[in-house]
């Protein structure tokens, strides 16, 4: 049919000469993003003097229009503008938007190829990661004694809600940037991804978004958390229009990549690919980032009135003049509680997907598994509120939003069925992946109890606020999801480099962070039960044992991050070379060799099966 | 040992993971110390000066010490003022220091030099003079122990956390606004004369030794909401720190 | 094809079949380790976690430690069943750098899993109706206090607390309360959003923008109180703490006294 439908080796490399997208690539997309960032700044009267609401309006615009100019300097919109015009790319050109015969080359530019865009991610995360984990030692650093001595409160209060922000959006994309797009497609039979052209889109955008964040070091900070309460948010310096764009290009990024992954494995999963075989990986993938595109949406737009509010007066949150702070509230709680499960499903269907091959047993009840995912994705959107118990908006309300969070603990409990389950009576093969599931099961054991005292309602009037929050989300978000990204990576990591990822390396990385991970938050839970609020700079004596304590667990996590950040960039180039299946495992990823060819298969694979047929006999 | 290692040898790798993780470790660091410098007071401390007099309240008696400080519109009004200001922007501020240094056990009287303009205190509670020694402070040689809401240009709040190693102390001094012409604007210098200010006097007595904070709670911060924003919400203008040693 | 004379068969009775489980030794050696788990999650909910809570100084903040304690011990069978598993798991792994033979083809097991559902959806029943059972007593014991409330207006400002006590005609940026007279808090904030949370007394709140918010409560113990903000609320958000005390009646009536009209510290 296509030129595709030959074998690499017998391929002409794409070389359309006359395109203008063989001269595009990252670098003008700095020049032209720089270019019109520093028109729109000075077109719109630079610093204006100081004036509030002109200053905020020129970063805001100065901010958006970097991010279109980046797309258009990297060719984004070529595509979209040639189908406009009718004479839209041909054979060759699509060959050379995949990147074909470009080398490490096509990993700085707009590459449709959906393995690029996942190795691309995996760099953007790592970056993000570490931004984010480098704060979090400055906050802790802070921390170490009550006085406030390291860093005043101006700045930790920017610590604090930049690293919030840094980790959360790391903590979206950790699984279904890299593994979502590398491994999903060729995970379910497809040769790409169902939008290719998007799949690259939403991974610039998500790029443009991380200077932008970045800015807001140099504008002054901000004084909020990351949930950017108003009025707070409107009262605050130049630095929170930088949050407010970041978010905003941030939204656009992820309802592209949710809806890409969405229709990708609706429509193009392999022959005989029947729902009941398909991988729990991607089941959980897809239910998240499902759940994502409804809930984003509400955040960007609590990002936008919060603009609009300081750029143009308007008085949303504004109780004064007819607004309310209880509205910006329940506009981000309404995206904030399903996303913290967008965050945790995929990470834990990773670990449902690598429990079965480590234990060489098949997954127990699938259809539980698919259970606890939709009915945690059914419910997460009617629990947004428990955020809200003690603001006071509608205490009638309480009660409620206190039954369908409790509720939630059900289908959670599913997935603890599922996983321990395919553990009992297995002998587990005690590989680093393997490792990040028992690290799970304790993690989210104490993350999901805690969240129990939290749902209550009159206890919540004691913890709220406290750090005992702090410790009790970390403990899902980062003891839970973010374990499972990392035992992904370890799981991945030969598919998608070619490479062993560095054994010892990873298994101090491991301890260092699991057990620093456990001293740092155990001790902030019982701070938090003494009395110790959250986001504070200065604290009184009788939390300084418990926060010294944290502290020295959170400069063990640093510590084994860095290694692990070693092991990765180590044995990305002199790591073990990988066989093509090194675990045995039977999904389909495994079943392409590296480095893995343009269209993932030469014949398009025909299922019979589940990936899970472990065992000596068959049911 | 399993064989997952790499294609170097042993000893290069132990010494890329070492090297590797050191330089993150500094790199870190220097993330660290870069931050640490930047939040260092923009002023150097201003400390109170000891007098030899003594003072006795309630039948304990007590050291002198006096400190003068004041609050200027903006830094321009500052530097004419004589008070060699580092900060950066251009907010109104407190002067010399916003990290002053009382000693301990010390009946302290303190002069506030107020020469802004006022509009409206959001919390009508910080009109009311707090913590000093008889409840009243001295405006221009008159003692008083509240102005209105909308007369207060600035206050001087100081605070700390409750906390079983540091005695309490809470003072509030709101200060008295210099009149706005028609206009709207403070009265101009006149050639060799100062700024038309106000100057306020109060006294109380320190506890042990400890760290304590001071903002003011006048909204006179930009535009934003409640107009705390701006040099309200940056460290080191309309707020700081008090040691008490 | 033998002659059974007539015998049926019989089928293992539920007692039986139980029994039959525990005779594997994994099974026994999971429990063990399951009950252990949960007996250290007993003590932990019973003695250590109350040992972290500040002292308690009103029946809302008795029922908060209560509560914990509770939860803890509906929490601590779960703790047990999946640490039990996990840890024999752990325990009985393998070793090596090739992977296991393929272990039992277990597909699912309709018992487990119903048997899963059912006591977790009890479990999370009883939570559920103990929540809502104390929400209700304690909005029943509101609608009591009211008629006999001592009003302390509250307002939080950018960086510190505010007490007005309007019957008494005081103004005091400490919170001091005469012991067992019921309190109604009415919060209100003149700027961003905060949250007055006076520690001992086991109540918070929002402090919103015009929006005054009222909670109820009666000290019931003597003692010092902290009062924090429990809303980042901008650059001293750490500092906007104030505390007060719990005092005798006399106590407080000569408090009262001392502050009306003048200011002392």
């Amino acid at each position: 049919m296509t030129t595709l439908d030959h074998h690499a080796s017998v391929r002409p490399v794409p070389n359309p000469k006359k395109s203008l997208i063989t001269k595009l690539n990252m670098g003008t997309g700095l020049v032209v993003g720089i270019i019109f960032a520093v028109a729109t700044y000075y077109g719109l009267g630079g610093d204006s003097a100081g004036v509030f609401e002109n200053y905020n309006r020129t970063l805001l615009a100065t901010m958006f229009m970097w991010s279109i100019g980046f797309m258009v300097g990297i060719g984004a919109f070529i595509g979209p503008f040639r189908w406009l015009i009718g004479k839209d790319l041909t054979d060759e050109e699509q060959l050379y938007l995949a990147g074909d015969g470009q080398g490490i080359k096509r990993y700085f530019k707009y590459c449709t190829d959906h393995k690029v865009v996942g190795i691309q991610y995996m760099v953007g995360v790592m970056a993000l990661l570490g931004v984010g984990g480098t704060m979090a030692m400055m906050i802790r650093t802070n921390l170490i004694q009550p006085g406030s001595k390291f860093v005043g409160p101006s700045i930790y209060n920017s610590l604090v809600g930049l690293h919030g922000i840094t980790m959360i959006i790391a903590m979206i994309i950790v699984v279904t940037g890299p593994f979502g797009n590398f491994i999903m497609p060729i995970m379910i039979g497809a040769a790409d991804m169902a939008f290719p052209r998007l799949n690259a889109l939403s991974w610039w955008v998500l790029f443009t978004a991380i200077p932008v964040l970045c800015s807001a070091w140099f504008l002054g900070g901000i004084p909020t958390g990351w949930t950017a309460y108003a009025p707070l948010s409107v009262q605050a310096g130049p630095g929170m229009n930088a949050f407010i764009a970041t978010i905003i290009i941030f939204a656009i990024s992820t309802a592209v990549a949710g809806a890409n992954i969405t229709a990708t494995v609706v429509a193009m999963r392999a022959k005989g690919m029947k729902w009941n075989r398909v991988p729990i990986f991607v089941v959980g993938a897809t239910m998240s980032v499902a759940l994502a595109i409804p809930a984003f949406p509400t955040f960007m737009v609590s990002m936008i009135m919060t603009g609009l509010d300081r750029s143009y007066a308007t008085t949303f949150f504004d109780a004064n003049l007819g607004g309310s702070g209880w509205l910006y509230a329940h506009l981000f709680w309404i995206m904030g509680h399903p996303e913290v499960y967008v965050i945790l499903i995929p990470g834990v269907a990773v670990l449902m997907e690598i429990a079965p091959v480590f234990v060489r047993k098949p997954l127990f009840s699938y259809n539980a598994a698919i259970a606890g995912f939709a009915g945690i994705t059914g419910l997460s959107v009617l629990v947004w509120a428990h955020h809200m118990y003690m603001s006071g908006w509608m205490p009638m309300l309480n009660g409620p939003f206190m039954v369908t969070t409790e509720m939630i603990s059900v289908p959670t409990g599913l997935i603890f069925l599922v996983i321990l389950g395919t553990l009992w009576r297995g002998r587990p093969w005690l590989k680093l992946p393997m490792l990040g599931v028992y690290a799970f099961l304790w993690n989210f054991l104490i993350g999901g109890i805690t969240g129990l005292y939290l749902s209550d309602v009159p206890a919540d009037n004691y913890l709220h606020g406290s750090m005992y929050v702090t410790a009790h989300f970390h403990y899902t978000l980062m003891g839970a999801a973010l374990t499972g990204a990392l035992a992904g990576l370890a799981y991945w990591f030969p598919k998608m480099t070619g490479r062993m990822l560095n054994e010892r390396a990873g298994y101090i990385s491991f301890w260092l962070v699991q057990i620093g991970f456990q001293v740092l938050f155990l001790g902030m839970f019982i701070a938090g039960a003494e009395g110790q609020p959250r986001r504070v700079a200065d604290y009184s004596i009788n939390f300084a044992t418990s926060d010294l304590i944290s502290s020295i667990g959170a400069y063990m996590i640093g510590l084994g991050m860095i290694v692990l950040l070693w092991a990765v960039i180590h044995s990305w180039r002199h790591g073990k070379i990988a066989p093509m299946n090194p675990w045995g495992s039977k999904t389909l990823e495994w079943t392409v060799p590296y480095p893995v060819p343009l269209v993932n298969f030469d014949t398009p694979p025909v299922v019979t099966s589940d990936p899970y047929g472990y065992g000596k006999a068959s049911n | 040992m399993s064989g997952n290692q790499s294609t170097m040898t042993a000893g290069k790798r132990v010494a890329s993971a070492v090297f590797g993780v050191l330089l993150m470790v500094a790199a870190v660091g220097a993330v660290g110390f870069t931050l640490h410098k930047a939040s260092a007071d923009p002023q150097k401390k201003l400390f109170a000066t000891k007098t030899s007099e003594t003072i006795v309240i309630e039948g304990k008696s007590y050291p002198k010490a006096t400190i003068t400080m004041g609050v200027y519109a903006d830094t321009a009004q500052a530097k004419e003022m004589g008070y060699n200001t580092t900060n950066k922007k251009d907010y109104v501020q407190y002067g010399p220091s916003t990290h002053i240094v009382l000693p301990a056990h010390t009946y302290v009287t303190m002069t506030i030099h107020g020469y802004d303009g006022g509009e409206k205190l959001n919390a009508p509670f910080f009109g009311k003079v707090i913590g000093t020694v008889g409840g009243t402070m001295n405006v221009d040689g008159v003692d008083v122990s509240e102005i209105p809401a909308d007369q207060v240009q600035h206050t001087f709040t100081i605070h700390s956390l409750p906390s079983t190693n540091r005695d309490p102390l809470f003072i509030n001094i709101p200060l008295q606004h210099v009149d706005e012409g028609d206009d709207g604007l403070l009265p101009t210098k006149d050639p060799g004369t100062n700024f038309k200010g106000h100057t306020i006097t109060f006294s109380f007595i320190t506890g042990g030794a400890g760290e304590y904070v001071w903002n003011c709670e006048y909204p006179c911060g930009d535009g934003t909401y409640a107009k705390f924003g701006a040099a309200m919400s940056a460290y080191g203008y309309m707020s700081g720190k008090v040691s008490v040693a | 094809m033998s002659d059974d004379h007539g015998l049926v068969e019989m089928q293992p009775t539920p007692g039986q079949k139980l029994a039959a489980i525990f005779k594997q030794r994994e099974v026994r050696v999971a429990t063990a380790w399951g009950v252990l788990v949960t007996f250290i999650f007993f003590i932990i909910g019973g003695w250590i976690y109350p040992s972290w809570m500040p002292i308690a100084m009103s029946t809302d903040m008795k029922s908060i430690e209560r509560l914990i304690v509770i939860f803890t011990w509906i929490s601590a069978p779960i703790c047990g069943i999946v640490l039990g598993f996990s840890i024999y798991t752990f325990l009985h792994r393998h070793k090596g750098d090739t992977p296991p033979a393929d272990g039992p083809a277990i597909r699912t097991n309709s018992l487990v899993v119903g048997l899963w559902v059912i006591v977790s959806s009890a479990l999370c029943l009883v939570a559920i109706v103990y929540g809502l059972i104390e929400m209700n007593t304690a909005s029943a014991a509101t609608a009591e206090h009211k008629k006999n409330a001592m009003v302390v207006e509250v307002t939080g400002s950018q960086w510190a607390w505010s007490f007005n006590y309007p019957e008494q005609g005081v103004v005091s940026h400490e919170l001091n309360l005469p012991i067992n007279r019921p309190v109604e808090f009415r919060i209100i904030s003149v700027d961003v959003n905060h949250s007055f949370w006076p520690v001992q007394l086991g109540v918070k709140v929002d402090a919103n923008r015009l929006q005054t918010t009222v909670v109820d409560t009666t000290p019931n113990k003597l003692g010092t109180l902290d009062v924090k903000c429990a809303e980042l609320c901008g650059l001293y958000h750490a500092y906007m703490e104030t505390s007060g005390e719990v005092m005798s009646v006399a106590d407080f009536d000569a408090w009262v006294t001392s502050h009306q009209g003048g200011h002392t510290a």
